[in-house]
């Protein structure tokens, strides 16, 4: 059992791109300017002809907590999980969860690196785990 | 301007408890009508209305006109987002007052969190929340505010968001996390204080000292079970009149100084895509606003009460409202703290941690009594006070 996310017109293109495991945000065709979550329009030039910029996946840990009191059922056998807001190396900001580090290593400016779960059938969603030496040779 | 052309004339609340007999409704209906009657006025005197917007606040102005025959309501107003509704509602109601749109407003507050589901589920058992028929089926998230991008990772609840704020807090003035116990806890244990002398006050009779506050257990890190608000049933209601007729009253009404809301890209109160630091986003710019339309300073402020969804919120209130210097805060509650004769009081009622979770409303009594010499923690001689939520939404009132 999962907790999915539901999709609109805006979101699909995120949600179908992680289900390729690829990580995008969305980019204004006219100034270049990226920004998450997804807008009708983008919010400095107010251009409508919006695509999706491939980011390398890299980033930092911004903020974290560990949960250790579920809220909601699905999360019951999860608990402690590490959830954290990591800001990508292309500068937007993510909600995720940390995976791969037991939670009290997790500290504030560690690199991450975006690592793809398929969480139900057909859903893939972008963790993060701590950056390797292989992420940053994969990315050069 | 507002400036003491308006004043709150009339205050009144419910018991507040785990689980009031009765539904939202009826704790509507009763706090409203306590108000009316401490301003000396009948339901067939109220004009308008102002009220949370839903899903915070479930009782409607369509339910409450029939039930308490107001004759008509010539001004309603809602606002949204939750605790930052705060000075917003009492920001339309004096506006209202002021353009003549209406004479008398009753701003109210019901919450039935045992009959309407708590605000700490994420579930069936929480108001909105996303659940499945069949409980091994996945749970669809509906998009809604980018709640889709936040819950299926397991971000689903205010003290699980206001922990990564706090935790925030720490990393950008490199708080150790003994440091961040210490400050939270000197705020949970203080307003304690204050609610075991509060007959009203949930906790009014579970005495709580840093043994008790230490060995809670831990929520989401580094919130506690104490850094966080009760869950509960209760109404609040206050009464906004012009000062005119407030003074024809009664002799101590309380005279709103000014009043705030304020909203800009992802500085929202739950907030987390803020594009710049992500503490900033209680701006500091609304908070000169506030002042500078009071016409006061901060040395004017007599007491404060703080929105306190958790007791993270208070401690950066007190910076972003401009009493302690940025990063500074958390030595100052420890230090010099928030208690009976400190410099500031703060939630004086004990608050949403240990009074009661009303979105504020019950901040904005608590400071009426305090400016009519009314209050049980009463501070001496109050005559300003801000009550004030965390992205500035406040309001300064002075008796």
């Amino acid at each position: 059992m999962a907790v999915v996310p539901g999709m609109t017109e805006l979101t699909a293109p995120y949600w179908e791109a992680a289900q390729e495991k690829r990580l995008v945000v969305q980019e204004c065709q006219s100034c270049g300017q990226v920004w998450h979550p997804p807008l009708p329009r983008c919010p400095h030039c107010h251009a409508a002809d919006l695509g999706w910029r491939q980011v390398r996946g890299d980033g930092t840990v911004y903020t974290y907590t560990i949960v250790r009191h579920p809220t909601h059922y699905a999360f019951a056998d999860a608990i402690p999980y590490i959830l954290a807001v990591v800001e990508l190396a292309e500068g937007p900001r993510l909600v995720t969860a940390i995976t791969g580090v037991p939670p009290e290593a997790v500290r504030a400016g560690q690199p991450v690196h975006v690592a793809f779960r398929e969480v139900a059938d057909g859903v893939t969603l972008p963790y993060f785990e701590p950056a390797t030496r292989r992420d940053t040779e994969d990315v050069g | 301007m507002i400036r003491r052309d308006v004043a709150i004339v009339g205050i009144g609340q419910t018991a507040y408890g785990k689980a009031l007999p009765g539904t939202a409704w009826d704790l509507a209906i009763e706090a409203i009508l306590a108000a009316l009657a401490d301003a000396g006025l009948e339901p067939r005197d109220v004009d308008g209305m102002c009220r949370f917007a839903p899903p915070f606040e479930p009782v409607s102005e369509p339910q409450l006109v029939r039930a308490l025959g107001i004759p008509e309501l010539r001004f309603f107003a809602e606002s949204p987002l939750g605790g930052e509704a705060l000075g917003a509602v009492l920001a339309h109601a004096a506006a209202a007052v002021k353009a003549g749109l209406a004479r008398t407003v009753v701003v109210y507050r019901a919450l039935s969190q045992s009959k309407g589901g708590r605000f700490g589920r994420a579930d069936t058992r929480g108001p909105g929340g996303a659940g499945a028929a069949d409980p091994g089926a996945h749970v669809l998230v509906p998009e809604e505010d980018n709640r889709s991008f936040a819950w299926p990772y397991g971000l689903m609840s205010p003290g699980q968001l206001f922990a990564l704020w706090a935790r925030r807090y720490a990393i950008v003035h490199g708080l150790t996390d003994e440091d961040l116990t210490k400050a939270l806890g000197s705020i949970a244990i203080t307003q304690r204080r204050y609610a075991n002398n509060n007959p009203n006050a949930m906790m009014r009779d579970r005495k709580m000292d840093w043994d008790d506050y230490r060995g809670a257990r831990m929520i989401s890190e580094p919130l506690r079970l104490f850094d966080l608000c009760l869950e509960n049933d209760g109404a609040c209601a206050y009464v906004v009149t012009s000062a005119e007729l407030a003074r024809a009253l009664r002799d101590d009404p309380v005279y709103v100084l000014s009043a705030t809301q304020t909203l800009s890209p992802y500085r929202e109160p739950m907030g987390i895509y803020v594009t710049g630091e992500l503490l900033e986003l209680f701006p500091p710019a609304t908070a000169e606003r506030l002042f500078a339309e009071a016409g006061v300073g901060r040395g004017d402020i007599d007491v404060a009460e703080f929105y306190d969804a958790t007791s993270y919120m208070p401690l950066r209130s007190l910076e972003s409202y401009g009493f302690v210097p940025d990063g500074l805060a958390w030595r100052y509650v420890t230090e010099t703290g928030t208690g009976p004769g400190s410099p500031l009081p703060v939630n004086t009622h004990g608050g949403h941690l240990s009074e009661a979770y009303l979105h504020g409303m019950n901040a904005v009594l608590e400071a009426v009594r305090q400016l009519r010499g009314t209050a049980v923690n009463q501070v001496a001689n109050a005559e300003i006070a801000l009550v004030g939520a965390p992205a500035g939404s406040a309001t300064i009132l002075a008796r």
